[in-house]
């Protein structure tokens, strides 16, 4: 793993992401980028729960169908400046349980983001209503993880046991 | 001047209190922020972009149901930002990053004072299908691009340690 770690370390990308190749504003930059992502997607995520739980009643559910192009734009610049930051720091991010913690609760997230957005979003009888009792419990566990998310992605800068191994 | 008010900020007990409920007292207010952060972009965002054109079938009237959650998360966020002001002044009061914020902070207000006091009634009216007047995009406009603007110097901020 050290060799792995070292090899990826020392690379090219790495070290443009670490600001190590002259430009040091490609870390904060890819950070910030991190941040408007995870905005977008949760508050997108989030406000889809917060409607099947019954608040915001007015608004047709199906039509919140119309944001999932923002989530999806916001998960792909989160997938890709996650990507770059686990690039530019591997032993950082691999050697904290934490990181693999953040990542479970997004996979599951995720994952229930998209059986809402197939089988809840397309249903035009949940429009007005009550939702059945077992979407609105999906919907607080949806939440909840992406809480835990957030919490266990901020709390990666000061969990870390290892920085490099380069 | 600035260095008065530093001082004077971190002299205050609530300075003292949030600096002794230990060490992961910030890290969990910093959580709060950013989820704070995600609810003022789920609601605000979402009914700026609805104004701005996305989602049609979707009243004004009915998706600024919203618009409470994203004025909880501010307020969690106008707490835990004066937290950490009050907590650590010094990084906040010399910082350029967290200027830049506050002067998108307050366009945003600017902003969304006038939205109030000028197109809310009209645009309330208006159904769920309708396109929004050119003034009004306008304005949705510069609210979803300061409230970015505070997300991205808000990041930056830590970059810019006096």
């Amino acid at each position: 793993m050290d060799t792995f770690f070292i090899w990826l370390e020392s690379s090219t990308l790495s070290l443009w992401v670490r600001g190590e190749s002259g430009w040091v504003m490609a870390f904060p930059i890819i950070i910030v980028f991190h941040a408007l992502g995870m905005g977008f997607l949760v508050g997108v995520a989030v406000t889809i729960n917060g409607r099947i739980l019954g608040l915001a009643p007015k608004i047709p559910l199906t039509l919140l169908k119309n944001f999932i192009p923002v989530a999806v734009l916001a998960f792909v610049v989160n997938a890709i400046s996650g990507i770059l930051l686990l690039i530019g720091y591997p032993t950082k991010a691999l050697t904290n349980p934490v990181f693999y913690i953040k990542l479970l609760c997004i996979a599951l997230a995720l994952w229930n983001l998209n059986w809402f957005n197939k089988a809840v979003l397309t249903n035009t009888a949940y429009d007005q209503g009550e939702l059945p009792i077992r979407l609105k419990q999906l919907a607080v566990a949806s939440t909840l993880l992406w809480a835990c998310a957030i919490v266990a992605g901020r709390l990666l800068a000061y969990t870390y046991t290892k920085i490099m191994t380069f | 001047m600035l260095r008065e008010i530093s001082d004077w900020l971190e002299s205050t007990m609530l300075s003292d209190w949030f600096i002794s409920q230990g060490v992961w007292s910030w890290p969990m207010s910093e959580s709060l922020h950013f989820m704070g952060l995600c609810l003022l972009i789920g609601s605000v965002g979402l009914v700026d972009l609805r104004m701005l054109g996305m989602a049609k079938g979707i009243s004004i009237n009915a998706i600024h149901k919203l618009i409470p959650f994203g004025v909880g998360g501010f307020l969690v966020n106008v707490t835990t930002g004066t937290l950490f002001v009050f907590g650590d002044a010094d990084q906040y009061i010399f910082n350029d990053a967290f200027r830049v914020k506050l002067v998108f902070l307050l366009i945003a207000g600017i902003n969304v004072l006038f939205f109030y006091s000028t197109a809310f009634q009209k645009v309330k009216a208006l159904g769920p299908d309708d396109d929004m007047p050119l003034n009004v995009k306008l304005m949705a406009g510069i609210s979803l691009a300061c409230w970015i603007g505070v997300i991205c110097a808000g990041r930056l901020i830590t970059f810019y340690r006096p």
